[in-house]
């Protein structure tokens, strides 16, 4: 893996105005100054509860909804200032796989129609264009039976594998898997994962892999980000996150996650926390955790903690490891 | 119990051979098609048994075909031409009773099935040619209203914002007025402007003569019933406008939509590839019923004088007419109005049953079922 990154994310910010009867009452701060970077070639995971942001933040970076500020750089270049040939460039490069399967095919267009539709509009030179579909199909595991098929005629699954195949048909070099397994049953789980995985491999690809699956984001992902409530509160390869977290949010999130052991549980320790994440409307000042966090300080209610490299390679936005290096 | 599986009636059949031939004739014109479209061919299969198990549905559709064949065939089968008036000494009634026979002051010998209006028109004649009228009315309306209300809406569920602000309110506009006054002041108003520009464009007076299946010598009095086309599409529009707009601002939520986006594909393809395609079936139930709705107000408004005028045939002037001369001349109200009552009835029966047809769960519990009753025979 070449330690050059693909995606360069500054500062990036979305809020969505509340509207009230005359004006604006306030914003949901979705994302709220979130900065990172993805190298080619690796997967990047970000992970959170629901409504945490997850998803706002790759609409943002693909440019599918406008960014309130902050700026996102793929290949050097400017996201957000991009125009004709270039912006097609990107739409081409950057690419994302929907979480529902059923409501990211559209029903009245056959598969072929599906997988051809960006090819013919981004030009791409394929040849035969029933060859051309039938070799994607055959890579996500399917076949030339299923050509002139109508989505609904499919399971979840399959119709992920038709997604993913109109992905592949692009030829992109980024692809953002937007919970690309949490609408499909366990069971087709692992062959849709495995099959990125092994795609990656042969082509290279990098990935944005978000999910609120701890176990799935850990077998994906080289490095992983922790959001909570629109910021990132942690950054660390995926080894050393599962084996020592250091954001409070990001133990208790570990500690909840289920081991079939009935030994280590019994014996794991207990961090609990209370209560709800708080309204993205209103966040809390300070730490946006610090309601919720068992370590809380003074501090922690009154400045907001800068995300800090604590490590090489590990970023964590808490006064108690940012206080400990200065 | 590989294509036997269907339990069919005898309608499934017919209906069954009518949608292979058409896809065969769709094969013959672009070679592939039918092996490309196969899971398409079976869905109308299943859209054609929806419709043969709703009675409703059947009589519907059988009086839009038939009111269809008679609007394009009349005027050629009609016994007598529209301007062909008789004048005959009827013993003690100068309108001709239904089933009587004439003889004319030239010696002809004629027989009226449904009797002859007060210039001794032949009435069987003039609802054959009226059915043209209507016909022609109600097409051309659907055709440019509709189309313009689509547009309009999906501009604005689409973009939304001070776009969707601008079109909705000029809409409200629209809506605001009843639709009925709305037409009358545009079917007063219209006349006199068209009939300068169909002064000045003969073929476009050709054209609509055509169309109308009326002769030559009518030409004066074409605007009028072009003014109500104008006026109806003035009023039908909003409508189409405001379904549109809802379903897209729906259909736009889909991830498909998003997935498009993502591709990089333009606004106007995503408008009429993605989002269109996915809220037609409502429009088109609602197009089915508006065909009833306007052949309805089109007889209201040749009733209340607006409309066509003689010699034009048309359905409501009829009535108007033969109003003067009821209870006397009762066949002139109530063979009209009859007819009148069965086009929008067939029109809205059939409307009703392709909500339920285009509904794919509909279609879903359908297949089920006869697969079922196969299954347990």
């Amino acid at each position: 893996m070449t330690q050059q990154p693909i995606i360069k994310v500054q500062n990036l910010k979305k809020y969505f105005p509340v509207k009230g009867i005359f004006f604006t009452k306030g914003y949901v701060k979705a994302v709220d100054d979130v900065s990172f970077e993805i190298m080619r070639g690796e997967t990047f995971g970000l992970v959170g509860e629901s409504g945490c942001g997850k998803t706002t933040v790759a609409r943002t970076i693909l440019r599918l909804i406008k960014a309130t500020s902050g700026r996102v750089f793929f290949e050097g270049k400017d996201v957000f200032k991009l125009k004709g040939d270039e912006l097609l460039w990107f739409r081409r490069k950057a690419q994302i796989m929907f979480q529902d399967p059923y409501s990211s095919l559209n029903p009245r267009m056959t598969v072929f129609e599906i997988i051809m539709e960006p090819v013919r509009f981004h030009k791409i030179e394929v040849g035969d264009p029933e060859d051309f579909v039938v070799g994607l199909l055959e890579t996500v595991g399917m076949n030339r039976d299923h050509l002139y098929r109508f989505p609904h005629e499919f399971s979840g699954g399959q119709r992920q594998r038709i997604a993913l195949a109109r992905i592949l048909a692009m030829k992109p070099e980024f692809i953002v898997l937007d919970e690309p397994t949490s609408a499909l049953d366990v069971s087709v789980h692992a062959q849709i994962l495995n099959m990125l995985r092994d795609l990656q491999r042969e082509r290279g690809f990098t990935y944005l892999f978000i999910s609120h699956d701890l176990a799935v984001v850990k077998y994906m992902s080289h490095r992983i980000a922790v959001m909570y409530l629109g910021k990132i509160v942690e950054i660390a390869p995926s080894d050393k996150l599962f084996e020592e977290p250091l954001h409070p949010y990001t133990q208790a999130l570990l500690a909840a996650l289920p081991i079939p052991d009935p030994e280590y549980t019994r014996k794991k320790p207990k961090i609990e926390i209370r209560g709800e994440p708080p309204s993205p409307i209103n966040p809390p000042p300070g730490c946006r955790f610090h309601p919720r966090c068992p370590h809380a300080m003074k501090i922690c209610k009154e400045k907001e903690p800068p995300l800090t490299q604590v490590e090489p390679g590990r970023f964590v936005a808490c006064w108690l490891y940012t206080g400990r290096k200065g | 119990m590989s294509g036997e599986e269907y339990q069919k009636s005898v309608l499934d059949r017919v209906s069954d051979l009518f949608i292979e031939l058409l896809a065969k004739l769709i094969d013959r014109v672009r070679p592939g098609w039918y092996e490309r479209n196969r899971s398409k061919v079976s869905e109308w299969k299943l859209m054609a048994y929806a419709l043969n198990r709703s009675p409703p549905g059947v009589i519907g559709l059988i009086l839009v075909l038939a009111f269809i064949f008679v609007g394009i065939f009349g005027p050629i089968i009609a016994p007598f031409s529209y301007r062909y008036f008789a004048i005959y000494d009827a013993p003690g009634s100068d309108l001709a009773q239904p089933g009587t026979v004439v003889v004319t002051k030239d010696n002809r010998t004629l027989y009226f099935p449904l009797g002859t209006d007060h210039f001794g028109r032949d009435l069987l004649s003039l609802l054959l040619q009226g059915a043209r009228t209507s016909l022609v009315i109600s097409i051309i309306t659907i055709a440019l209203g509709v189309p313009f209300g689509i547009i309009l809406g999906l501009v604005a569920g689409y973009y939304g914002g001070k776009v969707d602000e601008l079109i909705m309110r000029i809409t409200d506009i629209f809506l605001a007025f009843p639709a009925l006054i709305l037409a009358i002041a545009f079917a007063a108003v219209l006349p006199e402007r068209i009939h300068e520009v169909l002064q000045s464009n003969a073929w476009l007076r050709d054209f609509f003569l055509w169309l109308f299946a009326l002769d030559q010598k009518d030409a004066g009095i074409l605007s009028r019933p072009l003014a109500v086309i104008l006026a109806l599409i003035i009023v039908w529009w909003p409508g189409y406008a405001r379904i549109v707009r809802g379903s897209t601002l729906s259909a736009r939520e889909n991830l498909y939509v998003e997935a498009a986006r993502a591709v990089g594909l333009s606004n106007r393809t995503i408008m009429f590839k993605h989002i269109l395609p996915n809220i037609i079936g409502p429009v088109l139930v609602y197009i089915t019923l508006d065909f009833g709705g306007i052949v309805l107000m089109e007889a209201g408004l040749s009733f209340l004088g607006l409309g066509a005028v003689p010699p034009i045939a048309d359905w409501g002037r009829i009535v108007y007419d033969g109003s003067q001369y009821f209870p006397r001349a009762w066949w002139l109200i109530f063979i009209p109005g009859l007819v009148v009552i069965l086009s929008a009835l067939g029109w809205n029966l059939l409307g009703d049953a392709l909500r339920d047809i285009l509904d794919p769960k509909t279609r879903r519990s359908i297949e089920f079922k006869l697969k079922k009753r196969r299954r347990e025979e």
